[in-house]
């Protein structure tokens, strides 16, 4: 639009829409394109149009260029409301995209991908393969990316109809603007495929490179990206794939920069010659240096990326550090970049130009960055044993300005300087006592004690400083509780004496008595017994024993971690530090069960579910169906828990005693569990469950993977009344877990008189809670053999005399079509390993005619009667039981033992 | 009013655009008569999934006509098409004598429209270069045409192929569109 057409934003009239209407269906062209205008600045200022949709399809057809780019805009934005409706642009776009004006063609093709309405999408397969294999390198490079977008829409299409072939076409395209958006559709396909569909052959990768040269700077970013998926055979294609991607080091565009630096890295694990890699690093230092000139946003990201390529070869930046100097105005997110990355290049040589540095930072006015800068003076001092007395010294002026913070920050980095050198620096203990009193912060007192109770022996007067902090101690923050106790016990060690004597009285009996905190009562406790028992030997040893050593945490990443960000450099993942798929919740997600699957699931998911991948977690093994999933979806899920769900919360609110708190972690390990909670309804908490039995006990084998950014703890679990009256049988144990991790406990379970009424079921109906996330409800369908008992065993005779005394109304019978039964005595082994216990068997013809007993809880006892043939599928089972609404639970469950 | 003005102009200057809606069972061969009647050749068509819409003259008028899908799942999506139409062409594919009964029940339906009331009615029997096309009489009689008695209409024999009676027609429906229409 031009800029005079602001006036269409600007209609104040009544009636709008009916106005509309008629100006559309308007004879005069200008009218309607008047008409489709004013349309589109409603849609734009957010006003909903959508009843306009036919009329305005009507005005699709015309010559005009910018009332065709109008309409489709508002194909694109409304469709999706309309999906009904939207059939009735399939024929012009059909028609476009035959168009003799190769615009319109790719305008054409462009929205169909656009529109995500199933029910045209079939059509609109002819239109994009012609235009895959149009004369015009503009319409073919728009159809690459549009087959993405229908992939995303239905995959199974794309497929059917040969696109992907069709795209891996493109990739030997002349053009490379084609060759470049065909990269980027495939790339974007497999991401969300767990099959391998974009494999990068030697042969494709000539074609890459050398297409790599000639298209425009993002489609340089796509090639390199996907480039960086390659796994070169050998060194010498390893040195080849560097040596083209090398001159992209200068582009001026960031990004390409950066995808380049990931290719190089990447490919120089291979390289063997180190004259080659020390070339390499060479030429990426200068490209790196220039991006800290670009604006402090991409300086930010630059810097988050330099950050893990100086963990993995700091020896591209040693000379550099200079450029990492904070500037006064640098922005205060790029100053702390800046400063974790001097740490990382401080070295022997550079480290009193760096010390230099700090200690100006250091007493700057931003209370964050100063502290920031005085740990990292503490962080050199233990990464360089050489320069850490220069360290030191720094510190100590610091100290000596007596700026609050400044002070507090010193101490504690201090505390970390004496672990690392044990008995070296000892003699500023004195310098550090002074600013004693003006300590506030809990982790610098911590320090402060921690350091007066270390070095007891040396403080002449160690027992007057840690008695004053010793009024206050029931006001004092955990941690330098925690520090007071066990400075207080080191003291008394090492100084046993009449004062130190009555301050651990005063202590203990504080920690003991008047705590309300576990962690400080049981240290408390410890310290008292050992004291108590053999405080010459025992207490000494264990309280005064030496300490390890620390060391330099400056490269905290782990190796495989660090390597895979490095592969994801120049994405979001690099500058967050975090695997893609901690924060990506859809990459490569299974593929979904949808309601009718998930009766399935329920059914089958139980006896699949230990050989099965949980919810996509290992790709190799998702290839299967969606019906093999044995995941629960959502939406399935939802219902069945709707009911229970006031009655439940009440529950959780109340003070129930099957409800405690966290207490412990236990470990447990196992096959995987199959997923309850999936981690997109959880919010990132995925949990996994299942009732199991182990010697003769039930329990709720549960895993919980913390999938958010943050910790999470006090996990809580509620179970709701039940057909079994399953309940709880203590706390659920778990630990607080940090983002990434995951806990699995086994939860023994107590059968309680709270059951539920009516037709009995094996669904669990859950509960889980924690500190930070709202309340989880879903359901767990068991299956029965859980609760078959081990005095399910009966003597032949019994077993006879009650299965005449059951009227044969209590019979019932079911095939099993799929069942073979390969060996009645492993049968036998299997089913009595689940307490079906085994009375007696016969012949009958070919057929094997087992007889079995099993009981569950209330002494309801099953009487089976299990016919089959052996190595022949097929199997029968026929039951009698005087509570027959338990048989259809009884089926299902022998359908899973013996299968 | 304003309706009735335009429609006093136009007899007076008869050169106004007049809307026409081309409408049949699928397979009549809608698309192939709307490029006939616009190119004057014939086009190699697919099903029409949504509409085509073209301008023809003849005879100093200025048809603005509209060949809409005739499959099954569109045709509830005519009536979007019916507002201010001042004709319709209904084609039937002559040779086809089964749906012959589909066709006339959807014909009937039209007609039945509110906002169609004042449209003219112009039948193609297509088709006629089919063996065992029926004529127009019988067509005439299956549709029941006689049974229309508030508007004007005809019915014509054509060959969209061959290009016989389509302008036969379009001569018939200038004239009793200018002749002041319904």
């Amino acid at each position: 639009m031009s800029g005079h057409d602001s006036k269409y934003f600007s209609t104040t009239k009544k009636g709008e829409i009916p106005e509309l209407k008629e100006e559309l269906n308007s004879q005069y062209k200008d009218k309607r394109k008047d008409a489709v205008k004013k349309v589109i600045a409603a849609m734009t200022v957010g006003k909903d149009v959508s009843s306009l949709f036919t009329d305005v399809v009507n005005c699709m057809q015309t010559e005009n260029l910018e009332l065709k780019k109008l309409v489709y805009l508002y194909l694109i934005n409304y469709a999706k409301s309309q999906p009904d409706l939207a059939i009735l642009a399939v024929n012009t776009f059909v028609k476009d995209s035959q168009d003799p004006n190769p615009l319109i063609r790719a305008l054409a093709v462009r929205t169909m991908g656009c529109i995500r309405v199933d029910k045209i999408t079939e059509y609109l397969c002819d239109p994009l393969q012609r235009c895959l294999k149009d004369d015009d390198p503009y319409v073919r490079k728009t159809a690459a990316i549009c087959v993405a977008k229908l992939y995303d829409i239905n995959a199974e299409l794309v497929e059917d109809r040969g696109f992907l072939e069709a795209l891996k076409d493109l990739i030997s395209d002349n053009n490379p603007m084609v060759v470049a958006n065909a990269v980027a559709a495939l790339a974007e396909i497999q991401d969300s495929s767990a099959r391998p569909i974009f494999e990068i052959t030697s042969h494709t990768l000539t074609k890459l490179l050398t297409a790599l040269n000639e298209c425009t700077e993002w489609g340089q970013v796509f090639i390199l990206d996907s480039l960086s998926r390659y796994k070169a055979t050998d060194a010498r294609d390893a040195e080849n794939i560097v040596e083209r991607v090398t001159p992209r080091l200068q582009h001026a565009n960031c990004a390409v920069v950066l995808s380049a630096v990931k290719i190089i890295l990447l490919q120089m694990e291979l390289i063997t010659s180190t004259d080659v890699v020390r070339n390499l690093c060479k030429k990426m230092a200068p490209p790196l240096v220039t991006l800290l000139s670009a604006e402090p946003e991409i300086q930010y990201v630059a810097l988050r990326n330099i950050n893990l390529i100086v963990q993995k070869r700091p020896t591209i930046l040693a000379h550099e550090i200079k450029v990492f100097f904070c500037k006064y105005n640098d922005p205060i997110y790029v100053k702390m970049e800046k400063l974790e990355i001097m740490i990382k290049l401080a070295s022997d040589r550079n480290i009193d130009q760096v010390l230099l540095e700090f200690k100006e930072y250091a007493t700057e006015v931003d209370v964050d960055f100063v502290r920031k800068a005085v740990r990292a003076i503490g962080r050199c001092a233990i990464k360089l044993e050489r320069a850490a007395e220069r360290c030191i010294s720094v510190l100590l002026e610091l100290i000596k300005i007596k700026v609050n913070y400044v002070v507090q920050e010193a101490i504690i980095v201090i505390k970390d300087i004496f672990r690392r050198y044990p008995n070296t620096y000892e003699s500023i203990i004195a310098t550090l006592c002074e600013s004693l009193d003006t300590l506030d912060e809990p982790e610098a007192k911590a320090s402060m004690i921690w350091i007066i109770g270390e070095y007891a022996e040396r403080i002449d007067n160690a027992d007057e400083l840690l008695e004053s902090f010793l009024d206050t101690f029931p006001e004092e923050p955990a941690l330098v509780q925690l520090q007071l106790l066990t400075a207080t016990v080191k003291l008394f060690l090492k100084k046993p004496t009449e004062g130190p004597q009555q301050m651990i009285q005063a202590v203990l009996n504080n920690a003991t008595v008047e705590t309300d905190n576990p962690d400080l009562r049981d240290r408390a406790y410890i310290y008292w017994r050992l004291l108590s028992t053999d405080p010459e030997v025992a207490a000494k040893d264990v309280v005064l024993a030496e300490k390890p050593v620390i060391s330099d945490d400056s490269n905290q990443l782990d190796s495989s971690l660090l390597d895979e960000l490095l592969a994801n450099i120049s994405t979001l993942s690099s500058v967050y530090h975090k695997p893609p798929e901690a924060f990506v919740s859809c990459v490569k997600a299974a593929p979904r069960a949808d309601d009718e699957e998930f009766a399935d699931a329920g059914e089958t998911g139980y006896s699949e579910s230990p050989s099965q991948g949980v919810d996509g977690a290992s790709p190799s093994s998702s290839t299967g169906t969606s019906s093999n999933v044995p995941v629960k979806q959502p939406a399935a899920a939802a219902p069945a828990v709707a009911a229970p769900i006031p009655d439940l919360l009440g529950d959780l609110m109340g003070l129930d005693n099957a409800l405690v708190p966290v207490d412990e972690p236990t470990a447990s390990s196992g096959p995987p569990l199959p997923v309850v909670l999936p981690s997109t309804t959880g919010q990132g908490l995925q949990i996994s469950a299942q009732l199991v039995r182990r010697d003769g006990q039930i329990y709720y084998d549960i895993s919980f993977e913390n999938g958010t950014q943050g910790v999470l703890d006090g996990f809580m679990i509620q179970f709701n009344k039940n057909t079994f009256g399953l309940a709880a049988g203590g706390p659920l144990q778990v630990p607080p877990l940090q983002p990434g991790s995951s806990a699995r406990t086994l939860l023994a379970m107590v059968f309680s008189q709270n059951v539920s009424p009516g037709a009995p079921n094996s669904l669990l109906q859950v509960a889980v809670k924690n500190n930070q996330q709202p309340v989880w409800y879903f359901s767990d369908k068991g299956s029965l053999h859980v609760f078959f008992g081990e005095d399910g065993k009966m003597e032949r005779t019994s077993f006879l005399e009650a299965w005449k005394s059951l009227p044969d109304d209590n019979e019932y019978s079911k095939e099993y079509p799929n069942s073979v039964i390969s060996s009645i005595d492993a049968t036998v082994e299997h089913l009595a390993a689940s307490n079906v216990f085994f009375i007696a068997k016969r012949k009958n013809a070919n057929m094997d005619v087992l007889y079995l007993s099993a009981k569950i809880p209330r002494g309801i006892p099953f009487l089976i009667e299990l016919t089959a043939a052996v190595g022949v599928p097929g199997a029968k089972c026929a039951v009698k039981t005087p509570n027959r609404e338990f048989v259809p639970l009884f089926f299902e469950a022998m359908e899973s033992l013996i299968n | 009013m304003g309706i009735v003005f335009t429609r006093l102009f136009s007899s007076v200057f008869g050169n106004r655009e007049a809307r026409i809606l081309v409408l049949g069972l699928d397979n009549a061969g809608k698309t192939t008569i709307l490029y006939r009647l616009q190119m004057g050749e014939v086009v190699s068509t697919i099903p029409t999934i949504g509409f085509n819409v073209e301008t023809v003259q003849y005879n100093n008028i200025k048809f603005q006509v509209w060949d809409l899908g005739g499959q099954t799942s569109i045709r509830p999506y005519w009536r979007c098409y019916f507002p201010n139409t001042q004709a319709i062409i209904y084609v039937v594919d002559s040779s086809d004598t089964d749906r012959l009964v589909t066709a006339k029940e959807e014909f009937h339906s039209i007609l039945e429209e509110d906002e169609l009331k004042g449209a003219v009615v112009l039948v193609y029997a297509n088709k006629q270069d089919l063996p065992g096309a029926l004529d127009d009489a019988a067509i005439t009689e299956s549709l029941e045409l006689h049974k229309i008695k508030s508007r004007q209409w005809a019915i014509f024999k054509t060959s969209a192929i061959k290009g016989e009676g389509l302008f036969e027609g379009l001569n018939w429906l200038s004239n009793a569109l200018k002749s002041g229409g319904s």
